[in-house]
């Protein structure tokens, strides 16, 4: 079979799950992949090469806007953790999911990102719309928070967190309960509202392309922008919920027996709790 | 809206044909691990060959920042210093400056009144030099008058009288002649 490319379509195409091209064995190759090793290979020689460039010197202004908006991600890790040498611990996977989420984002509005098929299936489509790598940036954002909280407290110091005994301490031990489920809860809303908010972004692309048809260049330009604007606040959502989880997991905590008393916060930006939204 | 109702049950009916909840989010537990592998390789990457460079240009910047800052602290710490310096400098010229002006006021009045009561003296022995030598001036005329007139008398009364007087007869008679003049 000839694969089809830039096939036109009737109606436009939508799909929930990334949608597989062909596979290597047994092991599947999603459309979403193609633009995923596109967006790896642009961080991956982008960030080399900024790296050469500042050690160099250079005052290229795309380098100083790269340095700014890592300082500004930085300051915040910083700002929110309060402790400047578990922030810069912290730091390089905060800032890589901000920069891996909004490259991923920006590259799924591109125009070819649809249009291009490949067997009827678009060949792009982009990585963030797979729930497959929101919920492996969710599972790694969680697993950070209890690794740096494990660090902090301790295996057993953490465990207090979610169990506490109840005969001691009733209330504390819903508490620890609730904290549980709101781990998962926390978990799923991460990767959900990423991926809501790719997919619906794209899905508006296409339905807006769709609907103005030959007047889309007219009407998709605006939609872009404000996708552009999405997505980096979706980026900088995702980046500071994961510090302030992290930053949650090793603030001090109380225990069963000072239940009752206020808990002491270590970090001043987060004196309360931090449910995510 | 036929087309978009058209779409809608397509799209339902991709979602309804997958057997499973998370095959129907097309969610895979192989792609998952592949992707998260992929991502933390890529975090992996940057932290090691990337991330130390804009930290260390950050940390070099704010480093410079601070050293300014402090230096910026010491210059102005030094700036007030030489103004208090200056300040107690200008006090004390000033404070010399007045007691200058002040001995120098005193000296000259001194000095005036030294020169004053000099002056005073030196015109107080004047005048009476003056004095002294007015009355020996008069004196002497008073003498060489009197001597004179009596000659003069002696010489009238020789031709009056035809007689010689001597110097003895003649000194008295002029002398009460003078008496009766008185």
């Amino acid at each position: 079979m000839i694969p089809r490319l830039f096939a036109v379509e009737q109606t436009p195409h939508v799909s929930l799950p990334a949608e597989e091209l062909f596979s290597i064995g047994n092991f599947p190759i999603t459309n979403s992949m193609t633009l995923g090793i596109i967006s790896y290979i642009l961080i991956i020689t982008t960030g080399l090469w900024l790296a050469k460039s500042i050690q160099r010197g250079s005052k290229n202004r795309f380098v100083l806007f790269m340095q700014w908006i890592f300082e500004m991600l930085l300051t915040t890790v910083e700002e929110v953790m309060g402790d400047k040498k578990r922030a810069r611990q912290l730091a390089p996977l905060a800032i890589t999911l901000f920069f891996f989420i909004i490259t991923n984002y920006y590259l799924g509005i591109l125009p070819f990102v649809g249009p291009v098929t490949y067997n009827g299936i678009p060949f792009f489509r982009g990585l963030a719309a797979d729930l497959n790598v929101t919920f492996a940036l969710a599972i790694i954002s969680m697993v950070a928070a209890q690794v740096y909280a494990i660090k902090v407290h301790g295996f057993f110091g953490n465990a207090t967190r979610y169990l506490r005994n109840p005969f001691k301490d009733p209330a504390g031990a819903f508490e620890g309960i609730l904290e549980l489920i709101a781990e998962f809860s926390r978990l799923t809303a991460l990767s959900l509202r990423l991926f809501g908010n790719v997919f619906a972004g794209e899905v508006l692309l296409v339905m807006v392309a769709f609907l103005t048809q030959n007047f889309s260049p007219i009407a998709l330009p605006f939609f872009m922008v404000f996708e552009l604007f999405i997505g980096a606040i979706q980026s900088y959502v995702f980046f500071m919920l994961t510090v302030v989880f992290v930053s949650l997991g090793t603030m001090h905590h109380t225990t069963d027996d000072d239940h009752s008393k206020p808990a002491e916060a270590k970090k001043p930006i987060l004196a309360s709790g931090g449910n995510d939204s | 809206m036929q087309t978009l109702l058209q779409f809608a049950v397509e799209t339902h009916g991709q979602t309804a044909a997958k057997p499973g909840f998370f095959e129907a989010l097309g969610i895979d537990w192989k792609l998952l691990l592949l992707q998260g592998i992929a991502f933390l390789v890529l975090v992996f990457f940057l932290k090691k060959f990337v991330y130390p460079s804009m930290v260390k240009a950050i940390d070099d910047r704010q480093a410079a920042i601070e050293q300014g800052t402090k230096a910026a602290e010491v210059a102005k710490e030094k700036a007030a210093a030489a103004e208090s310096d200056v300040n107690k400098m200008f006090k004390e010229a000033r404070a010399q400056a007045d007691e200058i002006v002040a001995t120098a006021h005193k000296e000259a009045l001194a000095m005036v009144e030294d020169a004053e009561s000099k002056a005073r003296k030196r015109a107080d022995r004047i005048v009476s030099d003056a004095k002294a030598q007015l009355e020996q001036d008069v004196t002497a005329a008073r003498a060489a008058l009197r001597s004179e007139t009596r000659e003069l008398v002696a010489l009238a009364t020789e031709k009056i009288i035809k007689e010689k007087i001597d110097q003895k007869r003649d000194a008295s008679l002029i002398e009460s002649a003078l008496g009766e003049a008185r």
